[in-house]
């Protein structure tokens, strides 16, 4: 494999737009293009996220209409749909396309749009990613899942709804210093635990927002990137899956996915979590920024929530985790989370951040999961 | 065992699951090759349908379908014979719930649709 980075990053503000997701899409992949110094004619291939097209704008085949907004028609395009982890999937495959010698330079990105259709029907759609003949019909949502993960850990390590709570307060206290953050305001625990109850035991304030909005990174290959001052490298970047059904899965107090993709990418980076400066990872819900941290190695099982509680995952904390607000306080537009989640860390890792800025951050990384817990994409970036 | 055959048994009270003949490993719902053993042999086990809750929690905002049933509960339950499935808990009152509660398998028929669903043990 020849070494790979990332030369140019865009992201549209998170929130509700009037406009479709190939022109949420068509604006990161402009504002990438421009930071990477790039004419459009340059990029040899897209990999495309999307997940709800087909429900909430009646549009399939979002890869070459995502390529022909942006005028750069006739490269291969493909959408890949892992759920929320979907532009990360397309971006590890995009990695392999420029580490396997095939193109020089590819854009990734994502585009979502869910604010359009009432909430009934996005938590439905939502609902898609877990099983149709097994969990659908029972009623089971996107909130649900987590829920289930939550009861089990409160009940293995004693974790708290307060502990969740922590997290939904600083990411919100994240979120005001990105001025593309969804939501731009702090709010107290008391708010969180008071808010109304989605799928108990969380609550509003537990769980991210729907939001449309969209992301575009741009990879090169070692030679192009080498006289790049601002690259960021490409160290690692690893998937795996775990059962599709929550019957199936052993242990709900841990997400297996996140475990086996994280020891990949970290052997592939010849790295390990003490090693990690910064990281955005998957906080669809505050308690699935704790079971993140505990499978990433970040802290032990059990400590997750403790972390939170004690500041440890905050700005200036041990290890900053979603410096961006994540998910809970940036937005999910789901097709695009992923490149967004990239997009920050090399942010991050360029010095360029601001106010959000990890003082000295070498070393970052970022995780995405997928819907029910079933695909987890992880992926170690570094600066020379 | 097909989808269909499950669901018929599930209807009539029957819950099913696949026992591996080279293994003797057990599957619900069945599967093709043994996620014990690798191997690619199955016979019929039914089961007892008596259970504890593993893990739970009561949907309140539910899908545009589902929304009439809201609040309702949802639980991975841990069969007596080892295997788990997501089910509903029914008529058990909602502040009653909690992981290791007893519970028994209770088919929730609606027209010609049949899903998983536990009650009171
Ligand atoms: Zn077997």
């Amino acid at each position: 494999m020849r070494r790979v980075a990332v030369i140019g990053v865009g992201v549209t503000k998170f929130g509700r737009h009037d406009r479709s997701s190939g022109e949420l899409f068509a604006e990161a992949a402009v504002e990438a293009l421009a930071d990477a110094e790039l004419e459009p004619s340059a990029i040899q291939a897209l990999y495309y996220g999307n997940v709800v097209g087909g429900e909430t704008e009646k549009q399939l085949h979002c890869g070459p209409q995502a390529a022909s907004i942006l005028g750069i028609t006739g490269v291969p395009t493909t959408r890949f749909e892992t759920a929320c982890a979907s532009s990360h999937a397309a971006f590890r495959h995009a990695v392999m396309e420029v580490g396997a010698g095939i193109s020089d330079i590819v854009m990734v990105g994502g585009g979502e749009r869910v604010l359009n259709v009432p909430t009934e029907d996005s938590t439905e759609y939502f609902a898609y990613a877990s099983d149709a003949i097994w969990e659908q019909p029972l009623g089971l949502t996107f909130p649900g899942v987590f829920a289930l993960v939550a009861r089990a850990h409160m009940h293995k390590h004693g974790t708290t709804e307060e502990q969740m709570a922590a997290v939904a307060v600083k990411n919100h206290r994240h979120g005001t210093l990105n001025p593309k953050a969804q939501f731009r305001k702090e709010i107290t625990l008391e708010q969180v635990m008071t808010s109304a109850k989605v799928a108990d035991p969380l609550k509003l304030y537990d769980c991210c927002p729907f939001s449309d909005g969209g992301a575009a990174v741009i990879l090169a290959s070692e030679d192009v990137a080498r006289s790049r001052k601002r690259a960021v490298w490409v160290l690692g970047s690893s998937a795996a899956s775990d059962w599709m059904l929550i019957g199936d899965k052993p242990d709900l107090s841990r997400v297996l996915a996140t475990e086996r993709a994280a020891a990949a990418a970290y052997r592939q980076a010849g790295l390990g979590p003490q090693d990690v400066d910064v990281v955005e990872l998957h906080d669809c819900f505050t308690i699935a920024e704790i079971v993140a941290t505990e499978g990433l190695g970040l802290f032990e099982p059990g400590m997750g929530g403790v972390a939170a509680e004690k500041g440890w995952t905050s700005l200036g904390g041990k290890v900053p985790v979603n410096p961006s607000g994540g998910l809970k306080a940036k937005g999910h537009p789901i097709g695009a989370t992923g490149a967004a989640q990239v997009a920050e860390i090399v942010t991050q890792l360029r010095g360029e951040a601001g106010p959000r800025q990890v003082g000295g951050a070498k070393t970052g990384l970022v995780h995405t999961l997928g819907g029910n817990t079933a695909t987890v994409v992880v992926s170690v970036l570094g600066r020379e | 065992m097909t989808l269909k055959s499950f669901f018929e048994g599930a209807r009539d009270g029957r819950l099913t699951a696949v026992r591996c003949t080279a293994c003797g490993g057990l599957a619900i719902p069945p599967k093709e090759f043994c996620p014990a053993c690798g191997k690619r042999g199955w016979q019929a086990a039914p089961l007892s349908g008596s259970g504890t809750i593993a893990s739970y929690t009561v949907i309140r905002v539910a899908p545009r379908k589902f929304a009439p049933e809201a609040p309702y509960a949802l639980a991975q339950v841990r069969l007596a014979e080892g295997v788990s499935i997501l089910g509903r808990i029914v008529d058990v009152p909602l502040d009653r719930l909690a992981i290791g509660l007893a519970v028994k398998f209770h088919p929730l028929v609606r027209g010609d649709q049949t899903g998983i669903a536990f009650g009171p043990a």
